[in-house]
């Protein structure tokens, strides 16, 4: 994590602890089961939740985390050491996810229903989460593929700025500005389902 | 949620990201970990292949090398016997330099020729 990056989010479960990272990868590198399995776990939310922002579709996003994950087993002669892991698996992951909507050629996520984002009929019931899920999946599907991967790195994981900008391959600037522009469309949305409780 | 946020704000927003998190949290790591774990075998066996099929290309394009050199300098070889002039060397200055006189002069010869000028 860079110097300047932010607070941390509440729920912290998706920030990797990093003291033994180091170790973990060395000695998946040179074969250690156990210890690719462990990185596995540590990083299975963030890597599968990346995936499915940019696929959507719950399956095919778990496909190319696992593909993702297993690429990075075998590339991580490559991996440098002296950056932090993170990052470095994220972009496999975002690559990985983004060959696959390429080559899939279909969009399985439906259109945003303007009825749900302006704060429709609202279940009362328990499934209101469930809901409002499903209405934040679907604004999510609405906005670039780079924007959403960048919000969902910024406010779901946590990253800095500087380390989106280095999943992503793109300037810090470019960065802020996607989570700006993501995070204005998904408040609305929000904003609009606070009103309706 | 942070309304109140500046456009370019550098702190995560918790409650948008708690509702993201939830919306794209597929469930049940145990499984997907153990389905990534089943799959190292095979992503390694399939690297191992590859190399393999690496190795098997590059023994056979260093064979296919030397016999291409073999030949080529059969090839000049026999162009070269079989009679062609030897091509003329240009001499360098440090060949006419090396190489021996023909004949030296005799000292008599030199005086002569100095005396009739």
């Amino acid at each position: 994590m860079n110097p300047d990056s932010p607070p941390q989010p509440p729920d912290p479960a998706a920030r990797i602890a990093q003291q033994d990272e180091a170790d973990l990868v060395a000695r998946a590198r040179g074969g250690d089961r156990a210890a690719f399995g462990v990185l596995v776990e540590r990083y299975a939310g963030v890597v599968r939740r990346v995936a499915r922002v940019v696929l959507a579709d719950p399956d095919d996003a778990d496909d190319a985390a696992q593909d993702a994950l297993l690429s990075a087993l075998v590339k991580l002669d490559q991996y440098d050491p002296r950056r932090p892991f993170g990052p470095w698996l994220l972009r496999i992951v975002a690559n990985a996810a983004t060959d696959r909507r390429r080559r899939r050629r279909v969009r399985r996520t439906e259109t945003l229903d303007p009825g749900l984002v302006a704060g429709g009929t609202r279940p009362d019931t328990a499934a209101e989460r469930r809901a409002l899920s499903d209405r934040l999946r679907q604004a999510l599907a609405e906005l670039p593929e780079r924007r959403r991967v960048a919000v969902v790195l910024f406010d779901v994981e946590g990253y800095s700025h500087a380390e989106i900008a280095a999943v992503l391959r793109i300037p810090k600037g470019t960065v802020r500005s996607e989570v700006f522009h993501g995070r204005r469309r998904l408040r609305v949305l929000l904003a609009d389902w606070k009103e309706d409780e | 949620m942070n309304q109140e946020a500046l456009p370019f704000d550098h702190r995560p927003d918790p409650v948008l990201g708690a509702a993201l998190r939830r919306a794209l949290d597929p469930g049940d790591h145990t499984a997907f970990v153990a389905r990534v774990l089943a799959g190292v075998d095979g992503a390694r066996a399939a690297v191992g292949t590859w190399d393999a099929v690496l190795a098997r290309w590059a023994r056979v394009g260093v064979a296919a090398a030397v016999l291409t050199a073999l030949a080529a300098g059969y090839l000049v070889g026999r162009a070269t016997a079989s009679g062609g002039a030897p091509a003329i060397a240009r001499a360098s200055v440090a060949d006419v330099l090396i190489a021996p006189r023909p004949q030296t002069p005799e000292v008599e010869v030199v005086l002569a020729s100095v005396l009739e000028h």
